[in-house]
């Protein structure tokens, strides 16, 4: 026990014993925080759009003033001549061309269908959806108005009988992006922290000879593993409540669930990135050899853990293989507490799920560690 | 096995694949002896001391320090050695005295045991003025001295050095020497790795590995007078060249 005691002294001695450590501790999440939490948006906005009127009437003016009114479009400019408008799309100047036919306006009073056509840069598969939505829903809204306004009472008894949806989006009214993925962002910092803080310190000692100094002590093993998770799950757990801290300071977003819980939660996650921080240290001989393992391991479960890209979207057995991965959980139940405050009773599969992967690599990382001291 | 011998190994083997770094030794040392492990770089001697510290499990063969098997009794073998090895083994952004006072605690002693003898460390080295800096400060030298010294904090009867002077100005490793004399005085038993060819004037008795295997062992003047040689140096030059 005090051999243990000694251990946890010594790391934290080690840790703070310059500033930088200070410093990565508090400026990775501020950085993190306040760029990727602004930066990363699914929201789509500001699409950029050239028109091309070839009817000029009042009925295409109105139409094309219903885009210039919403947030989502920036209308870049006019082009008259058609086959220069596939050059916007391939510079990037606009994404989205619209063409309106000549006679639009005599085509709806004498009740035929305009076709207008719409041209997508659909390289960003994504927003080009979104955008197509919006521009939908800004027809639909088009065609109410006419027929409303129209004299014609047959019509207007038609769009009684339309269905129509009307949306309430619970949890996130505005479907803002940054509520979804700023608590995504906590865990990103979280396993990154604790990943390559416990691999790089374990194989440091490696590569200074010092663990082979411990090895001819009596200290146990295990003693040296506790040694070592010890200081780096405190480390974390410091870490969130600072990444809270600053979630809360920059984006005004606080836990609408029950703080005890989520740290709970997060002590669980912690155990899988410690697992796999000591894994991590016994395939490698270096530092750098660790980094870049660390690098991949990350890479992996980042992308594989829904933050990016929805788990839904995936092929099915990739969507099996993010089964496998602790951080797909961690993510969820952050977003769940942070979000919807839920309570524990609805997370315990995500739980029972995270804490049995976190402790089946926990041990496995420890018996191998073991094994190759010993 | 007879305990009256510190170290005492019987046909000691290790194998990494198909390589055989240490092939069938035996050997035998006294308590309070310096012995000398000699030999070219890749000889085996880290390998044989690696495996007689309890860092390595023996491909084969049997070995017993300060009374243990090696093979059986490793964490009774680590209480009773001290270990420094050619790498260095202390913690650079540590200071002084928390270098001294992390291998105390690791080593079990009390509070106030290492509290007596991180004093007792610091004027035997004169770091009084050094002792609150970090270790990297330190010169080469120096840092040896300190290393040697927290090896010996839990009072080992046994001393595992592996090439401790490597790399160290000739004063600082006439330093050192003396402080191992000071070591044997006190009836430990230091088993010391070396290819400086001086220092095994020093030793009690050396042996002199050759690929994997003890090809001679004896006391320096005997081995000169075996090979008519007046230096060390000599006798590993015409053993080896003879191999």
């Amino acid at each position: 026990m005090r051999q243990i005691f000694y251990l946890v002294q010594k790391e934290f001695r080690q840790i703070f014993r310059d500033f930088s450590m200070v410093r990565i501790l508090f400026v990775v999440p501020l950085i993190q925080i306040f760029i990727l939490g602004n930066a990363i948006t699914t929201d789509v906005k500001n699409i950029k759009i050239v028109f091309q009127d070839q009817d000029k009437t009042p009925y295409s003016r109105e139409f094309i003033s219903r885009f210039v009114h919403s947030e989502y479009f920036k209308i870049i400019g006019f082009e008259e001549n058609y086959n220069r408008l596939s050059s916007y799309l391939d510079s990037g100047k606009a994404s989205l061309a619209i063409v309106i036919p000549r006679h639009f306006q005599r085509d709806i009073v004498l009740k035929d269908k305009p076709d207008i056509q719409l041209l997508v840069d659909g390289v960003d598969g994504n927003s080009a959806g979104v955008s197509l939505g919006y521009i939908t829903d800004i027809v639909q809204k088009y065609q109410e108005r006419l027929i409303e306004s129209s004299p014609d009472l047959s019509l207007q008894v038609k769009n009684v009988r339309r269905v129509e949806t009307e949306p309430r989006f619970w949890f996130n009214p505005n479907l803002e992006s940054k509520l979804y993925i700023v608590p995504g962002i906590i865990a990103l910092i979280l396993l990154i922290i604790t990943l390559f803080l416990t691999s790089m310190g374990i194989v440091r000692e490696k590569e200074i000879g010092t663990l082979e100094q411990l090895m001819v002590t009596p200290i146990r093993s295990y003693q040296l593993v506790i040694g070592k998770i010890i200081p780096f799950s405190i480390l974390g757990m410091l870490e969130i409540m600072i990444s809270m801290g600053f979630v809360y300071l920059i984006f005004g977003i606080g836990v609408k669930g029950s703080l005890p819980l989520l740290l709970f939660e997060s002590s669980l996650f912690i155990i899988s990135t410690l697992g796999l921080g000591i894994f991590i240290s016994t395939i490698s001989d270096t530092q750098q050899q660790a980094l870049f393992i660390a690098w991949f391991f990350m890479i992996f479960s980042i992308l594989l853990s829904g933050f990016f890209i929805p788990i839904a979207n995936m092929p099915p057995v990739i969507q099996h293989i993010t089964r496998l991965n602790p951080l797909r959980y961690y993510i969820v139940i952050l977003r769940e507490i942070y979000l919807k405050g839920t309570s524990f009773k609805d997370l315990i599969p995500e739980t029972l799920a995270m804490a049995t992967f976190g402790l089946c690599l926990f041990f496995a990382a420890v018996m191998r560690f073991r094994k190759k001291l010993g | 096995m007879q305990t009256d011998k510190a170290v005492s190994v019987s046909k000691l083997s290790r194998h990494f694949g198909k390589f055989i770094a240490v092939d069938e030794i035996s050997f035998e040392v006294d308590k309070g002896e310096i012995f000398g492990f000699l030999g070219a770089n890749g000889a085996g001697k880290t390998t044989a001391i690696k495996m007689l510290c309890g860092l390595l499990k023996p491909t084969s063969g049997e070995a017993t320090v300060a009374g243990f098997s090696i093979n059986s009794d490793t964490s009774k073998i680590k209480k009773n050695i001290g270990y420094m090895s050619q790498k260095f083994s202390l913690y650079d952004d540590l200071t002084v005295k928390e270098n001294i006072e992390f291998y105390g605690g690791i080593y079990g002693l009390s509070r106030e045991k290492i509290s007596d003898k991180t004093d007792q460390l610091i004027s035997e080295l004169n770091l009084d003025k050094m002792k609150n800096s970090l270790t990297r400060s330190l010169p080469l030298g120096w840092k040896q001295r300190l290393a040697l010294s927290t090896s010996l904090l839990h009072d080992p009867s046994i001393i595992f050095l592996d090439e401790p002077t490597g790399g160290v100005d000739p004063i600082s490793r006439r330093n050192f020497w003396r402080i191992i004399y000071e070591i044997a005085s006190r009836g430990k038993t230091v088993f010391v790795t070396t290819h400086y060819m001086d220092e095994a004037e020093y030793c009690n008795r050396v042996s002199i590995m050759h690929k994997g295997k003890i090809i001679e062992l004896g006391t320096p003047t005997g081995l000169k007078q075996k090979y008519n040689k007046t230096t060390m140096q000599d006798i590993f030059i015409s053993i080896i060249g003879q191999n």
